[in-house]
């Protein structure tokens, strides 16, 4: 059966400004522009966020343990010497978030970047690594804070503690309990 | 100033409701597509999109209820469809989803062309309220806007799908700029924008969009021109008995 889906980018989620991006889950979009804006929908309507990135998914490499195999594309053409974000995923807890980011490296081609960055961040535990290159990211703008992000933020009657069928289930709940 | 004469009362309740009633009415028709989007995506951002309507409903009802007009649970559930003033276009069903995209896209220029003006009402509550919602018709337009876009781009069927929804649509879209009642004691005292000086910028934006999105305009109006907002067609009470069903099932309940 054909793959009618449409491609995949992977969505990194930055909640405060100055934080570091986390890999949070994967949208599928016909493009960078209805990606961003699905995982906004998807994956920020409620949680505090302050910048978003769509990246491609084609366009990552990621490697498990050393001595896995690397996977994805081995070299970009027509790209000199770029500069690559770093992930990684920093500890084997339950977690919301996968990879996230530890910096960034420069160099010729996507493997070298890898290699390049498990150098670079060798003092971290790491279980896994993603590597894509800066170019590769579609970001949310700045301005794009107050309408895509700050409306969550009082948005309290989404939350089932708003109503009041909550609280009387709550309750009933309760009831059993002490009776047991 | 929140002391009203009384023709600026009545107008401005007449005001609200009329206001209020689309949010809630369109809010219902986009819910209908929740779990039948064409893709998972879609279907999470397009209930967010109703749900946002809703909530701008909410905030219209509960100004509202501030006039000691019925709450909004009274309003919604137990009122017949002859007193509800929703223009016509957000009561016509949900279509394709061409149709639901240029119906939400248009609504949504009108919107944020409503609220740009409201956040410099003389009446606080107004301005408060408009604010709040131009944050998220600013999201909402890029999200309709962007889909009318790729979809008048994108394949014959889906541009022919969408000219359709257009010819459907076009002549519903002057009700909306139709004075509401008694609005213009209201628009003197600078409390609300009158709904004519909407018109403008609107028919600039969507035919600068819709043209570069590879649409031709209709030229056609609707015979007899707009209706009031006491007129309605037959889908309003089809919807509203889906809408009313549960809390008429048993009014006393308490939620």
């Amino acid at each position: 059966m054909p793959d009618t889906q449409w491609p995949r980018f992977e969505v990194f989620q930055q909640d405060r400004a100055g934080r570091p991006y986390q890999n949070v889950g994967s949208v599928h979009a016909p493009d960078a522009e209805m990606a961003l804006q699905n995982a906004r929908d998807v994956f920020v309507r409620r949680p505090r966020c302050h910048g978003l990135w769509v990246v491609p998914a084609e366009s990552i490499v990621t490697s498990g343990l050393q001595a896995t195999p690397v996977e994805g594309p081995g070299r970009r053409d027509g790209a000199g010497a770029e500069e690559y974000c770093v992930f990684g995923k920093t500890s084997q807890r339950r977690s919301m978030s996968y990879v996230s980011e530890l910096g960034r490296v420069t160099a010729a081609n996507p493997r070298m970047a890898l290699a390049e960055g498990q150098q670079k961040f060798a003092d971290e535990t790491v279980y896994a690594w993603w590597v894509f290159p800066v170019t590769a990211v579609v970001s949310s703008r700045t301005e794009d804070v107050e309408s895509m992000f700050a409306p969550a933020e009082d948005k309290d009657y989404r939350m089932p503690q708003q109503y009041r069928v909550f609280s009387e289930m709550m309750a009933l709940r309760q009831d059993e309990e002490d009776r047991d | 100033m929140a002391v009203f004469s009384e023709a600026q009362r009545a107008a401005l309740q007449a005001w609200l409701l009329a206001v209020a009633d689309d949010e809630l009415v369109l809010a219902h028709r986009n819910s209908e597509w929740t779990g039948h989007a064409p893709i998972l995506e879609e279907d999470i951002a397009f209930a967010n999109i109703a749900q946002d309507e809703l909530g701008h409903a909410t905030l219209w009802y509960g100004a509202l209820e501030a006039l000691g007009v019925d709450g909004a649970d009274r309003l919604v559930f137990f009122r017949p469809a002859a007193d509800f003033r929703n223009a016509q276009v957000v009561e016509l069903p949900k279509g394709d989803w061409a149709f639901t995209m240029l119906r939400q896209y248009l609504f949504d220029v009108f919107e944020a062309a409503r609220c740009e003006r409201l956040i410099d009402s003389d009446y606080q509550p107004l301005a408060d309220i408009a604010a709040k919602i131009r944050r998220e018709e600013i999201y909402h337009r890029r999200h309709t806007s962007a889909w009318v876009r790729r979809l008048g781009l994108g394949t014959d069927e889906s541009q022919r799908r969408l000219q359709a929804a257009l010819e459907q649509l076009w002549p519903y879209q002057a009700q909306l700029f139709r004075p509401i009642s008694n609005e213009n004691v209201l628009v003197e005292a600078g409390i609300v924008p009158a709904a004519a000086a909407l018109q403008a910028s609107w028919t600039e934006i969507v035919t600068a969009e819709l043209t570069e999105a590879g649409l031709t305009l209709p030229s056609e109006t609707r015979a007899g021109g707009a209706p009031p907002r006491s007129a309605h067609s037959e889908h309003l009470e089809v919807l509203l008995a889906d809408l009313q069903l549960v809390a008429r099932s048993d009014p006393e309940a308490a939620w």
